[in-house]
């Protein structure tokens, strides 16, 4: 199988007569921009449609009918949002610290971004094959939490100050028990790619992460509770609280910077489903060796894939509208008493399963040989 | 060429912005720069092959330390009004005479001499590998020396941090107030 985005096109016979006389590494370095360009736009659209699927399915849950004058059901409700912000009049508050309101809203877009450049979309369907895929995808993804704070500081507004400094704070304190739990996946794959995470994983259930022994089926919710909280999703949308702020951090941002903030979040909610599935739900493997080896087999997983992070994206729009919000100090008393000592003993547990059952599952030790 | 091109943009980025936190007068700014020169500075490990230095740099700096930062000056005031409301330009008088520029330049001149001493002996003692030309995964090597060559360095830090968070508990942590009949009864006695 191919490693990277370049080595898939090399496997076709047109691709490499059509590149013959070219230096390699120009051919791989522009097939990575473009590749980069190609996701970038494909991860903009899936967040646009984030946004109508969130305003549909609440309709749904609320029994209303939601936006429906735009194309089929409403589908293209985003193309007239995109279009309506991109015309807006740009205002930007007298006081305001010009430089960081107008760097804010692309470093947090920078931040999510970034973290496409690691995820598998497939086998060889990945920008780029690091050996340290997961922590560099938790570390380039805390440049949000910077853009957030920078974003509520330079509105020089009190509502956009109270959101910024709470979602730093949020992000910061969040990010512990979710890196925790994966540090529980990384024991028991024994390493820090996506790669070797998903290589022992297979499609089938009881093969998965989750179901690996009890202390990653309740590392998955710590993971996800972490995650929806680290996303500033409800019931943990503390930093742009409708209720009490206004809008938080982007109360005072108008038009795209509005909108770049607001794709940012939809962009980060599927990162977090894409990781929750590659980690603890097989990732992108299909079961029972379905085409292996073949080209079809990549677009299957790309399917795979997609439809797992969908279905974890619809239970998160199905909990913002489902649970109330909690208050600051509930917030911080879930992550720093529950969820942080839950995810250490998670840890613990799973390095001492690897101990115990040598690295077994649960499933192998019931029905195994 | 693409190593070229790695290291170039990181340098760039690097020094560019460490020239803008001494430039600016906004603390707030010179955050924002210290940012883009923590980052170029990962990605100068990243040219040299140590992937999970910096990837390390970047958790490390842009998710803790940056935000800490940003933090402080914010709650501080970040601008000029500290030395403003303390008048500290008028107070120093110190700064911005004779003296103090001699004694600056002395220093500066002792550092520079003391760097470059140091440098030469680098050099002449390190053979300086020119271009990495394979990467190769340097996190099972890291973890294999910490836990077997420096173990104790490892194991003493890890009780350095598990102190410092348990301090953090503490300090954070709201004193209970008293009862109010408790202290009506001392009062009593």
């Amino acid at each position: 199988m191919t490693n990277t985005i370049a080595e898939f096109f090399y496997q076709f016979e047109g691709f490499k007569s059509l590149v013959e006389g070219m230096n390699p590494v120009t051919v791989s370095v522009l097939i990575i921009i473009a590749a980069g360009a190609l996701v970038t736009v494909f991860m903009a659209t899936v967040g646009g449609f984030g946004t109508i699927a969130e305003r549909k399915i609440s309709a749904d849950l609320q029994a209303r009918i939601g936006p429906n004058r735009v194309g089929p059901y409403g589908a293209f409700q985003l193309i007239a949002d995109g279009i309506k912000m991109i015309s807006k009049e740009d205002i930007f508050p007298r006081d305001a610290d010009k430089f960081l309101f107008y760097l804010a809203p692309f470093i947090c877009v920078f931040g999510v971004v970034s973290t496409f450049a690691v995820f598998p979309f497939g086998s060889g369907i990945a920008l780029s094959q690091m050996n340290i895929g997961v922590f560099y995808l938790l570390a380039i993804s805390s440049l949000v939490g910077v853009g957030i704070f920078l974003g509520g500081y330079a509105s020089n507004s009190k509502w956009s100050m109270l959101g910024g400094m709470r979602g730093a704070s949020q992000i910061i304190s969040y990010e512990i028990p979710v890196t925790l739990s994966i540090m529980s996946i990384i024991v028991l794959a024994g390493g820090l790619s996506f790669e070797s995470v998903l290589a022992s994983q297979s499609g089938l259930p009881h093969n998965w992460y989750i179901f690996h022994n009890p202390f990653t089926f309740i590392g998955f919710f710590v993971f996800f509770v972490g995650g929806l909280a680290e996303t500033n999703r409800a019931p943990f949308d503390l930093p742009e609280a409708e209720s009490e702020l206004v809008s938080g951090y982007h109360t005072e941002y108008t038009g795209i910077r509005f909108g770049l903030f607001a794709l940012a979040e939809y962009m980060e909610i599927f990162i977090l489903c894409g990781v929750a599935a590659t980690l603890f739900l097989g990732g992108y493997n299909l079961p029972l060796g379905v085409l292996k080896g073949t080209v079809p087999e990549q677009f299957l997983q790309f399917g795979t894939i997609l439809i797992k992070t969908l279905a974890l994206y619809y239970v998160v729009i199905w909990v913002r509208w489902t649970f109330p919000r909690l208050r600051v100090d509930q917030l911080m008393t879930i992550c720093w008493k529950y969820l942080t000592p839950m995810a250490i003993f998670n840890l613990v547990g799973c390095a001492v399963w690897m101990v115990a059952f040598d690295g077994k599952s649960m499933f192998d030790l019931f029905f195994g040989h | 060429m693409f190593l070229n091109l790695l290291f170039l943009t990181s340098a760039l980025l690097t020094v560019g912005c460490s020239v803008a936190v001494l430039a600016v007068k906004n603390l707030m700014h010179a955050c924002v720069f210290l940012l883009g020169a923590l980052i170029g500075i990962a990605g100068l490990y990243a040219t040299l092959g140590a992937d999970f230095v910096a990837v390390t740099q970047i958790m490390v700096y842009v998710g803790g330390v940056v935000i800490l930062m940003l933090f402080a000056v914010m709650l501080t005031g970040g601008k000029d009004h500290v030395s403003k409301t303390q008048k500290l330009k008028s107070l120093i008088p110190a700064m911005g005479n004779k003296t103090s520029y001699l004694i600056g330049c002395l220093t500066a001149l002792v550092f520079f001499l003391t760097q470059g001493y140091l440098v030469s002996k680098l050099l002449g003692s390190i053979e300086v590998q020119k271009q990495v030309d394979t990467f190769s995964p340097t996190v099972q090597e890291l973890g294999e020396l910490l836990i077997t060559n420096h173990v104790l360095p490892f194991e003493l830090s890890s009780v350095l941090l598990l102190g410092a968070l348990v301090g953090a508990a503490i300090i954070a942590r709201p004193r209970k107030a008293r009862p109010q009949y408790e202290e009506e009864a001392e009062e009593h006695h």
